[in-house]
């Protein structure tokens, strides 16, 4: 991917502003940058390094930060996830980078219009940028990126302090802006959550895919479901791992990631809220669709210890 | 998520801070992709010093340190960018990878741009100039030194010009260096004597093109077209297809539809909505269905038509019992093309009328986003072939899709080739081996009739040079030439500029090593989107060396052994030629910021960049560089983008003086034609009769460009064709091609041998053993059917193909991709060095033959095919393939289409199981059939001299690429 760094050199915009938003871009970068081309934003950040290993396990193997994945359909890179932020880019006139919906793409497209709105000449034109600027925040990053931000500091203590950074400045974003008048609609748009009537395949696709179960299932939750099952888990991509858990005792691995979903909701729930009505709040909506996946699993659960 | 508590303005400040600083200092903050992604590239400001680790030294991290120095592919025309990397402590190139800052590739390459490094390395290149020691052919050679060699051919030269036998000096060149610089040179010495391999390559397309616009190449803006028409996989999957597959794939992203019309399911089809495969020569009824339902659906853009077609002179000379009106020409045109319905293009093609219908609607639907082209495939395999361009630049011509966005422009809208610092001025005299009187409207040099030419004793060659081109092997019929360049009756001297051997080479009396892409100066300028840019070639480790401070005056300091460069070659050859000036040749060749001295290569690329590049002088000026080390920095410079419709412009004031208007609204002036520092080609309309020149035409009253055709409009009419004799074929419309069902027995099939590999390009890819370990056969494509029908049992089985004047052994594909009735075998492969020639490596492509003329004629054997052996290159080991597929071409005799003169490649074949005792590569050839077979397609023609309506030999107008002085076209008294 190409991380969309460009930011206006005309140096009209407040430092204040120019500094919120270059903060925004630096966390942005860190997720695509590693190795020596991050030294220098990770010592602007103040961060404590962490290694190239680590940010290609976290980054690039265990958490992709694509919102396609988080927000898409079937819970992968492209397709109508990846469409809905590359026509953002389109919206504006601009031709969208490879990987548009990558988190540091995302941010930097943020940290323009942030940037670029300072500069306007017009008050119309600010407000008109400010507007667009707010729905990258609400539809592109408030949608999932503190779930996201949540699973990165479970995954890995060594960007605990970049997680931590960057949910408290995407939460201040949120603080300064408008309050949306609707959800965002991916979310609107999102596939059914979980179901008991589902059929095997069709579990463990809504299982690997945020947007339907309402959490994020790394390899390492559930490599930590199967310590936790008493199960062993077989070297894959995540449904075949899963399938195997399920094929070796179903009723003690359904148990253990309905716990899973329960944390979730816990999770999504305590985070602020923005929209007066809460149906609007995307916060609400994961934990309500995590809840009905710890509800769910927990169902087929005892139906399976029932069976047995 | 426990709450942070850092200030997060003080981090965001700090932050701020810290990219400014960064920056200050040149360096890059985010320095995104660049160091971490494979899709990137190095940013520019780091071209002096790119680091990046030792793969080979893996586990170990171990820097390499690399200066990147631009250049410009030389495996095919298309001109990419690349990116020398150049190792700072050994100075040597380290690997090549594309150039983000072309605007033509944007960095992108095909396989085989970054082989170039294989050619670099090659342990079997020729690194010194060779004399030859025995006899032509003999194999026996000894090294000599470039002021002996310089001195023999220069003397040889003199000799001849002092003697007027300027007729007996040819350069034959294969692909292009730099765009008119050996014209120029020629013109220098006063010699007609440029030979190109274009009637074997592309000239049947070009003559559609030409036809209509004056121009002979299309550019499609693919990017922005909504349909997507192609007639050949050639360009977009085999020639210089990158620029092209590249913007052909943003389109398809962007939802435009993709038309192939290719018998053949090449790489092109492949990708493709519509792949349509048609009866070989049938091409044309396709398209002329499409215009036919075009016009009736009413989706004709009548206004487009209306001012800018020359109705008018079709209506006066073909309708002149209707009004002249535009809807006169109107109901013509609906009655014109009203037969060409879509079951008379199904008959024809084998086509269903309702796909044809299918893909028809699609066209027509296309407004004037249709981008089409037709270059190689059907307009350079069948008689009449040029018609296949004309029929498809008709359907363009039709929606008005010219010169639009997303449409198809005139190749010199979107070409520049800077002014240089010399043009010498026309040749005086005119080369009959190259331009005889049976080919009045021939696109190019008739160079595939050489030899038979030779035969008939239409002349002799004195000093005959190929420059990186191998016309044994390459022009259809080879064993003639094999004969015609062993005769020294014929060619006294064959100097053979090359890089590497080659099936011609082995029968010079000189041979000089040329550069690769890295090695030597050029400059190219290509159509690939709706823009003008400037490549530049140059032996990178000059532009290294100079970087680091010092001064290179030679490129052969910088280069391999002794190999050289032609532009200094050409300047020392002509110096001493000429050494005193006294035959107006040194002019040409000498410095103009210090008279008398010769001139350099700096000189020469700096006065151009200076002078004959808009803008560029300005961006360098900005980076503190003179404009030629900004190309020697950055290798290319994006001089226009937007081009658009140039016809439509109008005529400024002050070239309108003295003006004169023809019937047909020619606009002629006498203000001289102001200097363009842009000297693209293109066709030359004559003055009238006072001497004006064409200026421009009247178009609903104003005065605008036009095209550079006689009429100064489109041509859909050409009066050209209809009074040099060929008034049938006046306008677009359908040949029957030589290798049409009813010309076939009925055990005979139709042999399609143009189509390329991906991965190599003729004999220039020579020597990459990256390019030869993917690319090494050429078996012959048979449908199931077919090869059931043909006792074929299964793919690998060997087959003989026969030709009318000889056959090959090659190995059966039988596949689904191919229509029945038709085998195909590409031209690429079947390189082969005569048993004896031991100074010729074994190579990873060339198979030993054996050679013999028996009563039956010349029969090829191969004795050795490739096999790993030693060498300085330890891959030269691990060769795991013995094939090299088959030479087709010495078995194809020469086929000159009567108008374009195009080599019409198809082929009518025998095709059976092997014979007991032959082998995969065999080939036989009788050439006294050949000649009959010359003979006989001779008598197709239409000679000047009974056809020419003005007493000249050929059209002055047309475009020709070294144009004798206009007396010369006079036809020769004993013609008239």
């Amino acid at each position: 991917m190409t991380v969309s760094t460009t930011s206006r050199s005309r140096g009209a915009a407040t430092p204040a502003a120019s500094g919120r938003f270059e903060l925004l871009r630096a966390l942005g970068s860190l997720t695509a940058l590693h190795g020596g081309a991050a030294a220098g934003v990770i010592a602007a950040l103040d961060l404590p390094p962490w290694t190239r290993a680590e940010h290609t396990r976290l980054f690039v193997l265990e958490l992709p930060p694509y919102a396609s994945i988080h927000l898409g359909p079937e819970g992968k890179l492209g397709g109508e996830g990846a469409d809905r932020v590359a026509g953002c880019w389109r919206a504006l006139g601009m031709s969208p980078p490879p990987d548009a919906d990558h988190l540091a793409n995302v941010l930097g497209l943020y940290a323009e219009l942030g940037e670029a709105a300072e500069t306007c000449r017009t008050p119309a034109a600010r407000t008109r940028l400010g507007h667009v600027r707010e729905s990258v925040l609400w539809e592109h990053l408030w949608s999932w990126v503190p779930g996201y931000l949540d699973a990165a500091h479970r995954a890995s203590p060594a960007v605990g302090r970049w997680s931590r950074l960057a949910a408290a400045a995407l939460a201040r974003e949120v603080g300064v802006s408008a309050a949306p008048h609707d959800l965002p609609l991916a979310l609107r748009a999102a596939p059914p959550p979980v179901t008991a009537e589902m059929s095997l395949g069709e579990l463990l696709d809504a299982l690997t895919t945020p947007v339907r179960s309402g959490f994020v299932l790394t390899q390492g939750d559930l490599a930590g479901t199967a310590v936790l099952a008493g199960v062993g888990m077989r070297r894959g991509e995540r449904r075949f791992a899963l399938r195997a858990m399920l094929e070796q005792d179903s009723a003690a691995t359904l148990r253990s990631l309905s716990d899973h979903a329960h944390r979730w909701a816990a999770l999504h729930a305590v985070r602020p809220a923005k929209a007066t009505d809460p149906h609007l709040d995307p916060s609400r909506w994961w934990a309500s669709r995590a809840a009905t996946s710890a509800s769910v699993l927990r169902r087929l659960a005892d139906e399976s210890d029932a069976s047995v | 998520m426990p709450k942070d508590t850092i200030d997060l303005d003080t981090l965001g400040t700090r932050v701020s801070a810290a990219r400014h600083a960064t920056e200050s200092r040149g360096e890059t903050f985010y320095p995104g992709a660049s160091g971490i992604h494979l899709a990137a590239f190095p940013p520019r400001e780091r071209w002096d010093d790119w680091v990046e680790l030792d793969s080979r030294a893996w586990p170990t991290r171990v820097e390499r340190h690399s200066m990147l120095v631009p250049t410009t592919c030389f495996n095919c025309e298309s001109a990419c960018g690349l990116l020398a990397y150049v190792d700072r402590e050994t100075l040597q190139v380290r690997k090549f990878e594309g150039n983000p800052e072309h605007p033509g590739s944007r960095g992108r390459n095909c396989a085989k741009g970054p082989s170039t490094i294989n050619q670099v390395t090659d342990p079997d290149r020729i690194l010194y100039p060779l004399k030859r020691a025995g006899a032509r052919g003999e194999g026996l050679w000894e090294r000599a030194s470039w002021d002996e060699a310089l001195d023999a051919i220069a003397g040889r030269i003199r000799k001849a010009l002092i003697e007027k036998r300027h007729n007996e000096i040819m350069i034959h060149i294969g692909r292009p260096g730099e765009d008119g610089y050996t014209e120029r040179v020629l013109a220098s010495w006063g010699v007609d004597g440029h030979n190109s391999h274009t009637n074997v390559c592309s000239s049947g397309g070009r003559t559609g093109f030409q036809l209509w616009t004056g121009i002979d190449r299309p550019s499609p803006d693919y990017a922005n077209a909504k349909v997507i028409y192609l007639i050949s996989a050639h360009l977009e999957t085999g020639h210089y297809f990158n620029p092209h597959a590249q913007r052909i794939t943003e389109a398809r992203a962007k939802g435009a539809k993709v038309v192939v019309l290719d018998t053949r399911l090449s790489n092109t089809a492949t990708h493709a909505d519509y792949w349509l495969s048609p009866q070989p020569g049938s091409e044309t009824a396709i398209n002329l269905a499409i215009a036919r339902h075009i016009i009736t659906s009413g989706r004709v853009n009548w206004e487009f038509v209306r001012r800018w077609w020359n109705w008018a002179e079709y209506l006066d000379a073909y309708r002149p019992d209707l009004d002249r009106t535009f809807s006169s020409f109107q109901e013509s045109l609906s009655a014109l093309y009203d037969s060409w319905t879509f079951d008379v293009a199904a008959a024809e093609s084998g086509i269903d009328a309702s796909t044809i219908a299918e893909v028809a609607e699609v066209v027509a639907s296309a407004g004037t986003r249709f981008s089409c082209h037709s270059w190689r495939s059907a307009a350079a395999g069948n008689l009449g072939g040029w018609q296949v361009s004309r029929t498809v630049f008709f359907l363009a011509a039709l929606l008005g899709a010219v010169a639009t966005e997303g449409g198809t422009f005139p190749n010199a809208y979107n070409k520049f080739v800077p002014r240089p610092i010399h043009t010498p001025p026309h040749p005086g005299v005119w080369q009959d081996l190259s331009w005889p009187l049976e080919f009045p409207l021939a696109q190019n040099e008739m160079s595939f009739l050489l030899p038979h030419l030779l035969a008939d004793g239409r002349g002799r060659l004195d000093t005959y040079f190929s420059r990186v081109y191998n016309p044994v092997w390459t022009n259809p019929d080879g064993l003639s030439w094999m004969e015609a360049l062993t005769d020294e009756e014929k060619v006294g001297c064959y100097v053979a500029l090359t890089p590497t051997w080659n099936e011609s080479a082995y029968f010079a009396d000189w041979i000089l090593p040329m550069g690769h892409a890295s090695e030597r100066h050029d400059t190219h300028s290509y159509e690939q989107y709706d823009g003008q840019w400037v490549g530049f070639r140059q032996p990178v480790l000059r532009a290294a060396r100079e970087r680091l401070g010092e001064t290179v005056t030679d490129t052969r300091q910088v280069n391999p052994g002794e190999v050289w460069e032609e532009n200094e070659l050409w300047i020392e050859l002509s110096w001493r030629i000429d050494p005193d000036g006294a035959l107006g040749i040194r002019q040409y060749h000498e410095s103009r910021a210090r008279p008398g001295e010769k001139l350099t290569v700096d000189e020469y690329y700096g006065w151009m960049f200076e002078r004959s590049v808009p803008g560029l002088p300005e961006a360098a000026a900005a980076e503190g560089l003179s404009p030629l080390a900004y190309m020697r920095r950055y290798g290319a410079f994006e001089i226009t983008r937007g081009q658009g419709a140039v016809f439509a412009r109008a005529v400024p004031v002050d070239e309108l003086v003295d003006t004169t208007v023809s019937p047909t609204g020619r606009v002629y002036t006498s203000a001289p034609k102001p200097a363009s520092p842009n000297v693209v080609p293109t066709a030359s309309p004559a003055p009238d009769e006072s001497g004006r020149r064409p200026v421009g035409v009247v178009v609903d009253g104003a005065i605008l460009a036009g095209f550079p055709t006689p009429s100064g409009r489109l041509e859909f009419y050409s009066s050209t064709l209809a009074s040099w004799g060929w008034p049938e074929h006046a306008l677009p419309g359908y040949i029957r091609s030589h290798v049409h069902p009813r010309e076939l027995a009925p055990d005979q099939l139709v042999l399609l041998s143009t189509f390329r590999l991906p991965t190599q390009i003729h004999t220039r890819s020579a020597n990459s053993k990256w390019l030869d370990e993917l690319s090494h056969t050429n078996p012959v494509w048979v449908h199931p059917g077919d090869a059931k029908r043909l006792g074929i049992a299964r793919t690998g089985d060997l087959v003989r193909v026969e030709t009318e004047i000889g056959y090959f052994v090659a190995k059966a594909w039988i596949t689904e991709g191919i229509r029945p009735g038709v085998v195909a075998c590409s031209h690429h492969m079947g390189r082969w060095k005569l048993a004896g020639h031991d100074q010729v490596s074994p190579g990873g492509m060339m198979a030993t033959v054996a050679l013999r003329l028996g009563e039956a004629g010349w029969s090829m054997q191969a004795r050795d095919r490739v096999a790993p052996y030693a060498s300085a290159d330890p891959d030269t080991r691990r060769i795991w393939w013995s094939d090299t597929g088959v030479h087709q071409n010495l078995t194809f005799p020469v086929h000159p289409d009567p108008i374009s003169g195009m080599h019409c490649w198809h082929q009518a074949v025998r095709v059976r199981p092997a014979q007991p005792g032959d082998s995969h590569g065999d080939v036989a050839v009788d050439t006294a059939k050949s000649r009959e077979v010359y003979r006989a397609w001779m008598a197709r023609t239409r000679p000047a001299g009974s056809v020419s309506p003005d007493g000249t030999r050929r059209p002055s107008w047309l475009m020709r690429p070294l144009k004798p002085a206009l007396p010369l076209f006079a036809l020769p008294v004993d013609a008239r």
